[in-house]
């Protein structure tokens, strides 16, 4: 994966072109077919959290290509830093839906509920596309794993002015959670399009392995909803004593929300 | 080699590249056979420990240290059968290749349970304790359910694994599904019996958690399923 070609040398500077520069060549060229790294933008380093949250919007393949390179573990770490700190950001804004407690417990349980998630499910991961016959690294995939996380939360950020308005302006329980498992649902759409196309780019295809991983993943973090309970409405307890499935959860949320219960 | 050295070839195991694994099988070193065991230790240890929880914190120690117990008696009380067994049936392999053949697929196995043990503790976490027996009735089911086809499918991909090689070794893949299937039959039947004899593993909810029942040795697998069927069919 990481043998590439070599990066073309830059011609020397000889002061004005002889021939004149077409317009069309001032315009972005589209992103290079193959490997990742084929491109010279695509091998500089991503340096900080800005530019690691631009790179993953807009160079995906640039990300994909310095996960195999040396400071992979860096840039890993800074996409989990990117996940924590958009998780946290919209979880103050679930927050503001109940007020009080909330303010502070919903970002944590969101931020803990997300990398929880990665923890559990990333070991299923990585021995499926073993199984699969995928020659990827276990870092190349903890970087993927940050990559789908960090995407995930970047575009959540994206939809929380929308759900912030929402949350002042409705009293409804049930439709603030549907609004909010909405945005999470398109979010981890876009997320596990980087994760299954961060797979091709490495070569290490494994579809129907995938498809089982990303059902798993999906019930991880929807069963969270119900084990890291309240996150939207209120409770006399931080955390759960009965456990439930989350499907159970929210049937009974529903009904509160029927009987007239708000967020108060 | 070091220990990332070593562990850096159960992705080789888990990809089923046959050619690397055969030279391995056929000059073994004491590194290798011990990180492969660690593996199968490791990972089924992780899954058993996943299991007994639901039960109580004692029992989950009880079953991390029982699981692995499981595979490795069955590997090691069936070694010799195994390595007699493979030359009969047309894959000509001695008694040290044949055991490191089925060591490479307990570590294939341990690795997956290794690999979804987080899984397994998960919803563990999520489900009333065993101990309230009105309420997890379903979610008994349901657990149940997700351990064994979690067992299932290490058991199926290991395999798999197995007759690649076992096709490699023996050069015709009709050898080698006949040599599978002998060792399979064999491995099961010696190994519910060793599972029998170390209930258990998940727990009752009615009865003390032990290491192991009081009378272990009383009776059989294969009895206890023969009554049940009796009993289902004949009452």
């Amino acid at each position: 994966m990481t043998n590439l070609p070599p990066i073309p040398p830059e011609p020397p500077f000889s002061g004005l072109p002889t021939t004149p520069v077409p317009i069309a060549a001032a315009v972005p060229s589209p992103p290079l077919p193959g490997v990742p790294g084929t491109d010279p933008a695509e091998r500089v380093p991503i340096g900080g959290f800005f530019a690691a949250s631009e790179a993953i919007l807009r160079q995906p393949r640039r990300v994909w290509f310095q996960l195999t390179q040396d400071g992979q573990v860096r840039l890993t770490f800074l996409l989990l830093g990117i996940a924590l700190a958009c998780a946290l950001a919209y979880g103050l804004v679930v927050g503001t839906f109940s007020g009080g407690n909330q303010l502070w417990a919903a970002p944590l349980k969101i931020a803990g509920g997300l990398i929880l998630s990665g923890l559990i499910c990333l070991p299923s991961l990585y021995i499926f596309a073993c199984l699969s016959g995928a020659h990827t690294r276990l870092a190349e995939v903890c970087g993927l794993v940050a990559g789908l996380l960090a995407l995930t939360t970047v575009l959540l950020i994206g939809f929380a002015p929308v759900a912030w308005v929402f949350s002042q302006s409705t009293e409804s329980l049930a439709a603030m959670g549907v609004l909010h498992l909405a945005f999470a649902a398109i979010a981890i759409r876009f997320g596990m399009k980087f994760l299954a196309r961060g797979f091709e780019q490495l070569n290490a295809q494994f579809g129907g392995g995938l498809r089982v991983w990303t059902t798993i993943f999906v019930l991880v973090l929807l069963q969270m909803t119900a084990a890291l309970r309240p996150i939207l409405g209120t409770s006399e307890d931080l955390l759960p004593k009965e456990k439930k499935f989350f499907l159970s959860h929210w049937t009974e949320s529903l009904g509160l929300t029927d009987s007239g219960a708000s967020r108060r | 080699m070091n220990a990332t050295t070593l562990l850096q070839q159960v992705p080789v195991l888990l990809r089923g590249e046959t050619a690397q694994v055969t030279l391995w099988t056929e000059t073994p070193s004491p590194a290798r056979v011990a990180t492969w065991l660690a593996v199968t230790v490791g990972g089924s240890s992780a899954f058993g420990a996943a299991m007994g929880w639901w039960r109580a914190p004692e029992q989950a120690l009880f079953t991390a240290v029982k699981l692995p117990l499981v595979l490795l008696a069955t590997g090691l009380g069936n070694a010799l059968l195994n390595a007699m067994l493979a030359p009969l049936l047309g894959v000509n392999i001695g008694l040290r290749q044949s055991l490191l053949a089925v060591l490479m697929s307990f570590t294939i196995a341990g690795a997956i349970l290794g690999g979804v043990a987080p899984l397994l503790a998960f919803v563990i976490w999520n489900a009333p304790p065993l101990a309230h027996s009105t309420s997890a009735g379903t979610t008994h089911a349901f657990i149940l359910i997700t351990i064994v086809a979690a067992i299932a499918f290490a058991g199926i991909a290991a395999n798999l694994r197995l007759l690649r090689l076992l096709e490699r070794l023996g050069g015709s893949a009709v050898v080698a599904r006949r040599v599978l299937v002998a060792w399979l039959s064999v491995n099961l039947f010696l190994g519910s019996q060793v599972a029998w004899i170390l209930r258990p593993f998940v727990g009752t909810p009615g009865l003390a958690v032990q290491f192991l029942r009081d009378e272990p040795f009383k009776g059989s697998f294969y009895e206890a399923v023969f009554y049940s069927l009796r009993r289902l069919f004949l009452d």
